[in-house]
């Protein structure tokens, strides 16, 4: 690894004021499971690290207007075992519980691992499905996004020189909803997803026709993406084989897998459809299973 | 000897990449054999000279998300078959800081198409070292890339007369 600067500062407005003096050469760190790692190999050698762990306020989870607000410096383990995630966004909580392991967890931060764009991580996933946003603070000021629009490329993300990743915004389910995250594990439990799927449904007072739903997949092309096509031709069905038949064919055609050591790109696009099949049918039986709790 | 040497080499990828040159065969072919003017197209390129008749060193710049490589090695042209539209090369870089290079092979073939000539550029492609796991998935798409913004560069560079 190469000799660097550490900063730690106080507050965010110091922090960003380091990171605009330093520019490409200085790079943010939080829980440094993945920056350090990258420095490690040296694929990486900033001349200047800017730690946001000192700086307060960013490690909280907060309930706001029905809305859950997740600090930057929140770790996974920390969400995984929220009671307010657990009762609020359950499958949020099971979702950051799937990451590596509890050692990562330990360190990994939500907004560290959103800052880093690795397409094949487990929250952004789920976080596009739930229609989150990504807060971002810069020296111009403050702005939010869509998480499915924060992803630009292979490991590279919407956020500008000198911009932070200070949290994500999750919104509440309406009522009637359902949510699942399924992740395709063929190899070890701590290791990336050959292909991830989260969805959530939203029933019609019937309780049993989709009124709205929201597909994401993650270890299927550069970025996590949102599957528009698929959740297209969901609004008004109900749940059947033909339908998931027809979701999974939507899917084929919206990803485009990467071949790696945990998959050639063909049978990740096949297992992408298998899997969509799965997640849909677990959140519509958890939407079904919520429309009969809450008349 | 740089860092690539003595890494053991990923999978090699084997790709094949075709596009257009609004420009006839022979004037392309010409173009394509002077070595520095054809590298002037290449997207990221930071200097190229020639060691001998068929040998080249140079350097080139590679951006994979947020990190930087800087390729330094040699281009070989193995074969100029005009009768064919065929040539052969060879690279070998490494980049010192990360540790890794690239060894690669391609073949280029010209055959006539609609409007000029189409390009086939077949390459075998292994990646060393540390960048190999990182970059390895997304080579042909970074390839891809590559290509379009070279097709792009060939074809302005040669209706400007190149």
């Amino acid at each position: 690894m190469n000799a660097f600067e550490y900063a730690a500062p106080r507050t965010l407005d110091e922090a960003l004021a380091v990171l605009g003096e330093h520019g490409d050469e200085a790079r943010v760190i939080a829980g440094g499971t993945a920056l350090v790692t990258m420095m490690r190999q040296r694929l990486l050698s900033p001349g200047y690290l800017v730690s946001l762990r000192e700086i307060s306020g960013l490690d909280r989870i907060e309930a706001a207007n029905g809305d859950v607000g997740i600090g930057a410096l929140v770790t996974h383990r920390e969400v995984e075992t929220s009671p307010l995630v657990q009762e609020r966004i359950p499958v949020l909580a099971d979702t950051f519980r799937r990451v590596a392991s509890v050692r990562i967890r330990n360190m990994a931060t939500v907004g560290g691992a959103l800052a880093h764009a690795d397409p094949n991580q487990d929250p952004p996933v789920t976080l596009i499905a739930l229609g989150a946003r990504v807060e971002i603070r810069g020296a111009g000021g403050r702005r939010e996004l869509p998480v499915e629009e924060f992803f630009h490329d292979y490991y590279e993300s919407a956020l500008e020189p000198g911009e932070v990743v200070t949290g994500v915004v999750v919104p509440r389910l309406p009522a009637a909803s359902g949510a699942a995250y399924v992740k395709f594990l063929p190899r070890t439990a701590d290791d990336y997803a050959t292909v991830a799927v989260a969805a959530t449904v939203s029933l019609e007072p019937d309780g049993e026709r989709c009124r709205a739903a929201r597909i994401a997949l993650g270890s299927v092309g550069v970025t996590p993406i949102r599957a528009l096509a698929a959740e297209g031709l969901l609004v008004g069905q109900q749940l059947g084989a033909e339908l998931l038949l027809a979701a999974g064919e939507a899917i084929t055609g919206a990803v485009d897998p990467l071949n790696d050591h945990r998959g050639s790109a063909a049978y990740k696009k096949e297992m992408a459809a298998v899997m969509v099949g799965r997640a849909l049918t677990q959140a519509w039986d958890a939407a079904r299973a919520s429309s009969r709790t809450r008349p | 000897m740089g860092r690539g040497e003595g890494f053991v080499a990923h999978k090699t990828v084997t790709f094949t990449q075709e596009c257009a040159i609004p420009v006839e065969r022979e004037r392309l072919w010409d173009f394509l054999m002077e070595v520095p003017k054809v590298a002037r197209c290449v997207p990221g390129i930071e200097s190229i000279e020639a060691v001998d008749a068929s040998a080249y060193k140079g350097s080139l710049r590679v951006q994979v998300g947020p990190i930087r490589l800087s390729l330094e090695g040699t281009m070989t042209v193995e074969e100029q078959d005009r009768a064919a539209w065929r040539a052969r090369m060879r690279a070998e870089a490494n980049d010192r800081r990360v540790g890794g290079g690239i060894r690669a092979r391609m073949s280029l073939t010209l055959a006539p198409g609609e409007g000029g000539t189409r390009l086939r550029i077949e390459t075998d492609l292994a990646i060393l070292g540390r960048i190999g796991e990182f970059g390895q998935p997304v080579i042909k798409k970074k390839a891809d890339a590559l290509l379009e913004e070279f097709a792009h560069n060939l074809g302005s560079t040669l209706r400007q007369g190149g």
